[in-house]
């Protein structure tokens, strides 16, 4: 490609929407019939109307958002971004423990999908060994990753965070959130997730007589 | 509160809580701006834009309890419409000629080229930027976005935005020329 081919970087900057000065007039004019012939090109685009919306509709109405739904072999059968966890880490350990009905739940009974009360739950365990932190929470598609929701609480003997929440059976998404702003997946599950913006999310599934996976 | 006026973040939360048919709202909500989008991706398909969009909002639904941050739910959707756009582009042949702009050496100044004639030129130029600079291109000069904006939308850096956007307007310059 030669310097003919190529916009001038001040013509660049001044296509950018820059205030420049000094640049040719016949370069502005240039510019100026290249951005308009674009905008011409994008004033004919049409866009998809609203069947998409019904088709749309007309599916989700068969299915439910992931956290809800999903027994273990649809799961199992989904495509997933998996990564090995690493064999030591010594910054944290967590463990995921079902629990036969005796721990105390921190989860607000509010929080959770329409009809969570008559839904069976599974009390499940959550550690996680951080030491150096000053809080740690839980968030998870189980409520709506809010983070300020469910605090673990610290054995300042052994730096273990840990708090037990009930789950509905099937697949939930989860992290920890070290002093209220770093999200932190946990090294120990089975599965991670990329959540889309580039972080990952923890996968834990539970079953109705307890966790299936973690 | 009307349906129309709760925030995305809002909107997600209730979805996830069973109230599926405010799913609709979101959709509603972004179903032009990003079909837009997803017919200049694909050279001026709306049908396959149709497709790919109506694919994105189901599998956003499906994954939505993975958007952990749902005010963010517009840039999430966005980079999943970009994916399914950029899926349908593999799966299909381009019907689109390129040869026809392919020598701009042999392309004269036509002053009876009309925007019929235009169009298909800045179309078939638009085909051969790689798929970064397309999408940056299109954000910028057909949707007019600000780099800020695109960058939040993509969750790319400005400069390597303005990069490819350069790079893309050098490369539609010299496949245009003479009939821009």
């Amino acid at each position: 490609m030669t310097a003919r081919d190529r916009f001038h970087p001040d013509v660049q900057r001044y296509l950018d929407g820059e205030h420049v000065e000094g640049v040719a007039q016949r370069d502005i004019e240039e510019a100026d019939r290249f951005a308009t012939a674009m905008h011409t090109y994008g004033a004919g685009i049409g866009a998809p109307d609203a069947r998409v919306d019904a088709a749309v509709m007309e599916a989700v109405r068969t299915r439910r958002p992931s956290h809800e739904g999903g027994s273990f072999w649809q799961w199992l059968v989904r495509p997933h971004q998996v990564r090995v966890r690493p064999a030591l880490l010594a910054a944290a350990s967590i463990a995921l423990i079902a629990l036969g009905g005796a721990a105390v739940s921190l989860l607000p009974r509010s929080v959770g999908p329409a009809g969570a009360d008559a839904a069976p739950t599974v009390l499940v365990r959550f550690e996680l060994r951080a030491p150096e932190a000053s809080s740690v929470t839980l968030a998870g598609s189980f409520n709506a990753w809010s983070s300020d929701r469910i605090e673990l609480q610290q054995n300042t003997a052994t730096g273990v965070w840990s708090g037990t929440i009930q789950l509905r059976p099937g697949r939930h998404e989860y992290s920890f959130v070290i002093d209220g702003e770093r999200w932190l997946p946990d090294p120990m599950a089975h599965a991670q997730v990329d959540d889309g913006f580039g972080q990952v999310n923890s996968v834990i599934v539970v079953g109705p007589r307890g966790v299936v996976r973690s | 509160m009307r349906d129309g006026c709760m925030s995305d973040a809002e909107l997600v939360r209730r979805v996830l809580a069973g109230e599926v048919e405010l799913y609709r709202v979101l959709v509603e909500r972004y179903r032009a701006e990003f079909g837009r989008y997803a017919t200049a991706l694909l050279g001026g398909d709306v049908d396959e834009a149709a497709d790919a969009l109506q694919e994105a909002f189901i599998k956003a639904y499906d994954s939505l309890a993975s958007c952990r941050q749902p005010d963010k739910f517009k840039a999430w959707v966005f980079r999943i419409v970009t994916n399914q756009c950029h899926n349908a582009r593999r799966r299909r042949r381009l019907h689109v000629r390129l040869e026809t702009i392919a020598n701009p050496a042999s392309e004269t100044a036509d002053e009876g080229l009309d925007r019929g004639e235009i169009k298909k030129a800045v179309g078939a130029a638009l085909e051969a930027l790689t798929e970064e600079q397309r999408i940056a291109f299109v954000m910028k000069h057909i949707e007019g976005r600000s780099y800020a904006e695109m960058a939040d939308l993509l969750n790319v850096g400005q400069d390597a935005l303005k990069m490819r956007v350069h790079r893309a307007r050098d490369e539609m310059k010299r496949r245009l020329e003479g009939v821009v």
